[in-house]
């Protein structure tokens, strides 16, 4: 455990620079976003920003990938192929604890089954990851329903806690263990990490109250969706607000559906792109021969949540398939964001009112 | 980082996003949290536009064709054949078909290309006809020839209703402030035939007979009178012409109201009673090519103006463009008969004005709409200048060949091009600065994001280099000079300049004047010390009738994935597969009926059917379904080919669009 003034923080971000792209939440000036981005300068992070709009997902699996380009002429011409991805050693400085958790669980699907991803390994590999952990949580945030914040456990380089003057940073790795002797970095006592134990516990009754209402309430669900027991008229009633618009996986850390298309850019030539996709569309999860085992909207809704919330998913994530992040309830037009399809399970919501 | 604000470029939502464009490509695109209208959200093609601005389907270098084959040109020799044919023909031979989707700075040169350079004034709007009635009915109602509410006060309304749109699919995100309204306590009703989302996220759901729009929206305005509902304080301080209203009101029987809208009249008094109750209401209804006639539009606008739920805050009567700058391209005299800012061409002092300011003598005959002259004086037009079009024309197939010349300008390639004898690229809207005006009146700036691709001219440019070689000293800067030139021309535009866009969020809405220099949220009858005119109604109802032969009523509408003839979508990947996976279920189109019906007829899913009408008949795939009504039929709009087909010489059916109602009967084959 070491410290470093409040002031200073951004010396280890520009000591990884010069072996890494950093990688840190920046606010857009115009409109006051946060996104989470590539900077020139590490003059740009901005630690003390709000969750940032996006999770950092894109850095290791980005919208529209191009992974592989071809060309064939025709004829006997000989097909050249060229695969697109390349290894560059990443910093990301600055990470919350719940988008780390993403993290972790896109590393379980592309990683750790049977066949390894390679266009993904080849964007993991070689990074540096500094975690923050969250002192005030933000509007849509539940992480502590989901055991994945607002202080991350495990998986970082260094963890940065805001303790007040200083910053407390915990090494989590050698290399990060490393990078603070190289900076010759003052030694924490055990006061400060006592200081970060109660800002993290003042942090969790910061909630607002769907978190701190629905802390159980998350794994009751998780068993009822399990076992059968969420009934087939909230589904539908939750199907009925869906407007199969891609957000919500679009903006999850977790998820990991992607579709892939070959594109022509020239008479002989073509793209193989990867691009982010999403069991809310129709197109999805339809076979050749128009076959769709989910072709309702309803189907097709409770399937994002029977991923994120029913044991056999969590078995391939070991832990629920959400890490609270709550950026499905910000960008969801139907207002069925994770929250709140906890609270309808939970409650039996099943309609609305007539005049 | 170069994430850069936008603003998503389909529909008339005008959504906020970031795109982060390296190179030559866009990488990705995320919703703007802040922005005032969609607070973060965007649609599936708000999400994905990402794909179509990528795409190498476009028009890359001007084309003339020779012996039916095009062939490479520059644009010198491309410029100097399409203005030495233009002058060379009377102005009344020549049409200017001007694009929805161009940014205001373009339609605003367009329009003095045509007025001032061709001298003609046959200019319009490929999606003419139901926007254009709307913006009749406002602006002789409120002065105010645009939506009279904002987007960003849905939230504040406590009664919504949504008039035969299928709004969560037209524009998902204004559909999202309704529900998001609703679900935070508003009370929202729709009147439609078929059973749509946003109906079955409604408090009341009222599934009239296909064709009775305005008899419902008539039948509840006769509940509020009858029920005593009106605000008589609003009526009489604030509006004119209510009792002529109220007095063709009176001839409408309930007996009429229930027997054909299908709804009883205990219903209609439920929700008059609701929507006078509310403190704020607001109406949406499409406009465009999907939209509603001016009468049906005129009866919303009293309806609303009997329960004083115009010109307050929380209230408006809000038609939503399908099209993202379809506001913009009336507001920049895309019209026939108008200059830019709805002013007339027969008001002598604007005409001076723009007399003045481009040192010409404009033409003040009012030319004709492009659609209309096709279909009804094929022949009297010898060239035909078309920008962007991805609808529409099709039905006039016919008619273009009888026009000598077209030349097309235009982003991306599609099927209109067969059409054309030339072509022009324009670049794309992320390569230059561009205003966009959305279905709430709010005028948003979009930056460029990148240089156009082999050295391809945006649009204000390529005008600017028609006007020259055609004589004309035309000499912007850049589009923030045509917005100047907007600004001095235009009443409502008066104090918008770029500097003023650049340094606001989210956009200013017109009018934007020396009273508003920061704009206008809403129609303010208090603050205007202005009135409201009720709207002249026809008091005619005739709502087409199923009878013996052809006992079924018939829908045209549009889904999602189908929207506006989806020559864009088909070059993205994901909207694409959208479409594909029900056109791949249906590929000749389907005609959805009622469970009932399909026992009736003894027929199932996916079966071929013969749907004959009165004008001609056509073969369809069954798709059944609780969402219409036994006797009831629809068919959405991408069968549009099979369905002009079978409506050949019956234009008038077709241009009524989804309002068309036809009988007919159904046939197992
Ligand atoms: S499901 Fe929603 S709240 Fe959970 S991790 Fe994904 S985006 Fe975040
Ligand atoms: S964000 Fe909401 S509306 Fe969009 S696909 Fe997901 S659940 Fe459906
Ligand atoms: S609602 Fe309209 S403006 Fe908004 S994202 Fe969708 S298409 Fe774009």
């Amino acid at each position: 455990m070491y410290l470093i003034k409040k002031n200073d923080i951004l010396q280890i971000a520009k000591a990884l620079s010069t072996e890494y792209q950093v990688y840190g939440p920046v606010i857009e000036p115009g409109s006051g976003q946060t996104f989470f981005e590539k900077v020139e300068d590490v003059s740009e992070i901005n630690l003390s920003a709000p969750i940032p709009a996006a999770p950092p997902k894109h850095i290791v699996f980005p919208q529209a990938d191009r992974i592989l380009s071809y060309r064939y002429a025709g004829g006997n011409a000989p097909v050249e192929m060229k695969p697109d991805f390349k290894e560059t050693p990443k910093a990301l400085f600055g990470l919350r604890s719940c988008d780390l958790t993403g993290l972790q669980c896109l590393d379980r699907f592309f990683l750790g089954q049977e066949f390894v991803d390679e266009v993904y390994r080849s964007l993991r590999k070689k990074m540096f990851i500094v975690t923050n952990t969250c002192v005030v949580p933000f509007k849509y945030c539940f992480c502590v329903c989901t055991d994945s914040g607002p202080a991350a456990e495990e998986g970082y380089d260094l963890n940065l806690t805001d303790i007040g003057d200083n910053f407390l940073i915990e090494a989590g790795s050698a290399k990060g263990k490393a990078l603070c002797e190289k900076l010759q970095l003052a030694k924490a006592a055990d006061k400060d990490l006592a200081e970060k134990n109660r800002l993290v516990d003042k942090s969790i009754t910061l909630f607002e109250s769907f978190s701190t209402e629905s802390k159980a309430w998350v794994s009751r669900v998780m068993n009822r969706i399990t076992t059968g027991f969420a009934k087939e008229e909230v589904w539908e009633y939750v199907g009925d607000q869906c407007f199969e618009c891609g957000a919500c996986s679009f903006v999850c850390p977790s998820c990991s559906c992607f579709n892939v298309v070959d594109t022509a850019t020239g008479d002989c030539s073509c793209d193989r792109l990867r691009t982010w996709d999403s069991c809310s569309y129709e197109g999805y999860s339809r076979m050749a021969g128009g076959h769709n085992p989910r072709k309702p909207v309803e189907d097709r809704r409770n399937k994002r949540f029977f991923c994120k919330l029913s044991y056999s998913q969590s078995k391939k994530y070991l832990r629920p398939g959400c890490v609270g992040c709550g950026r499905c309830d910000w960008v969801c037009p139907g207002d069925i964001g994770m929250p709140n399809v906890v609270k309808y399970i939970r409650r039996e919501t099943t309609s609305r009112d007539q005049l | 980082m170069k994430q850069q604000p936008g603003v998503c470029t389909f529909c008339g939502t005008g959504c906020g996003h970031f795109m982060k464009v390296t190179g030559t490509a866009v990488e990705r695109v995320f919703p703007s949290q802040n922005h005032p209208v969609s607070k973060g959200r965007l649609c599936v093609r708000g999400w994905n536009i990402h794909e179509l601005l990528n795409t190498a389907q476009t028009i890359n270098r001007p084309l003339i064709k020779k012996n039916g084959q095009f062939a490479i040109a520059s644009y010198e020799e491309a410029i100097a054949l399409l203005v030495d044919t233009l002058k060379a023909l009377p102005p009344t031979a020549i049409g200017f078909l001007a694009s929805p989707r161009s940014t205001n700075e373009e339609q605003f040169l367009l329009m003095k290309l045509a007025r001032a350079v061709f001298k003609t004034n046959t200019i319009s709007l490929s999606s003419d006809a139901g926007h254009r009635g709307c913006l009749n009915v406002l602006s002789r109602g409120t002065g105010m020839a645009g939506m009279t509410g904002s987007l960003d006060e849905i939230c504040k309304a406590e009664f919504l209703l949504v008039a035969g749109s299928d709004i969560t699919k037209q524009n998902p995100i204004v559909g999202s402030e309704i529900h998001l309204a609703a679900q935070a306590g508003a009370k929202i009703v729709t009147i439609d035939s078929r059973r749509t989302q946003i109906a079955k996220l409604s408090n009341t759901f009222l599934q009239i007979t296909p064709g009775a729009l305005k008899l419902a929206v008539a039948g509840i305005a006769k509940c509020v009178v009858q029920d005593g509902l009106i605000d008589s304080d609003f009526v009489r301080s604030s509006t004119k012409g209510f009792e002529e209203f109220s007095a063709s009101l009176t001839q409408l029987s309930e007996q009429e109201i229930t027997a054909k809208t299908g709804i009883s009249i205990e219903e209609f008094k439920l929700v008059a009673k609701a929507l006078s109750q509310a403190k704020t209401a607001m109406a949406f209804f499409s406009s465009g090519i999907s939209g509603l006639d001016e009468d049906t539009i005129s009866y919303i606008f009293n309806l609303f103006a009997m329960t004083g739920k115009i010109g307050k805050e929380g209230c408006g009567v809000n038609p939503i463009t399908g099209i993202n700058n379809l506001q913009g391209g009336y507001d920049m005299g895309c019209a026939p008969d108008l200059l830019s800012g709805f002013q007339s061409l027969s008001d002598q002092a604007a005409v001076k004005k723009f007399n003045t300011a481009w040192g010409v003598e404009l033409n003040i005959t009012p030319g004709r709409s492009v659609s209309e002259l096709l279909a009804e004086s094929p022949g009297q037009l010898k060239a035909l200048v078309v920008i962007d079009h991805d609808e529409g024309l099709v039905r006039d197939a016919a008619a273009l060949q009888k026009v000598d010349f077209i030349a097309y300008i235009s982003t991306y390639k599609n099927k209109f091009m067969d059409h054309a004898h030339m072509v022009l690229p324009a670049a794309r809207y992320i390569e230059e600065d561009g205003t966009f005006t959305s279905t709430d009146r709010r005028v948003q700036l979009s930056v460029k994001k990148r240089e156009p691709q082999n050295d391809v001219l945006p649009g204000w440019k390529l005008y600017a280099r028609i006007a020259e070689k055609a004589g004309a000293k035309w000499s912007y800067a850049g589009p923030a000079e045509v917005m100047d030139e907007i600004s001095r021309l235009t009443p409502t535009y008066a104090k918008l300049s770029y500097k003023k866009l650049a340094s606001t969020f989210g956009g200013v809405q017109w009018p934007c004047d020396e009273k508003n220099p920061d704009g206008t949220r809403r129609l303010d009858i208090k603050a205007a010390g202005s009135s409201i005119s009720f709207a002249k109604v026809s008091g005619a109802f005739a709502v087409p009738a199923a009878g013996k032969d052809f006992p079924y009523l018939l829908m045209i509408g549009k889904a999602q994935d189908f929207w506006h003839q989806n020559n864009l979508m088909r070059k993205t990947f994901i909207p694409m597969r959208e479409y594909n996976a029900t056109l791949l279920d249906y590929p000749e189109g389907y005609v959805e009926i009622a469970p009932d019906t399909a026992k009736a007829l003894q027929v199932r899913n996916q079966w071929q059917v013969k749907v004959v009408s009165p004008y001609g008949e056509m073969l369809l795939a069954v798709k059944i379904s609780a969402d219409v009504k036994p006797h009831a039929a629809y068919v959405p709009y991408f069968a549009r080919d099979i369905i002009a087909k079978a409506l050949t010489g019956h234009p008038e059916i077709f241009k009524q669009g989804e309002d068309a109602t036809i009988p007919i009967r159904i046939e197992k084959v």
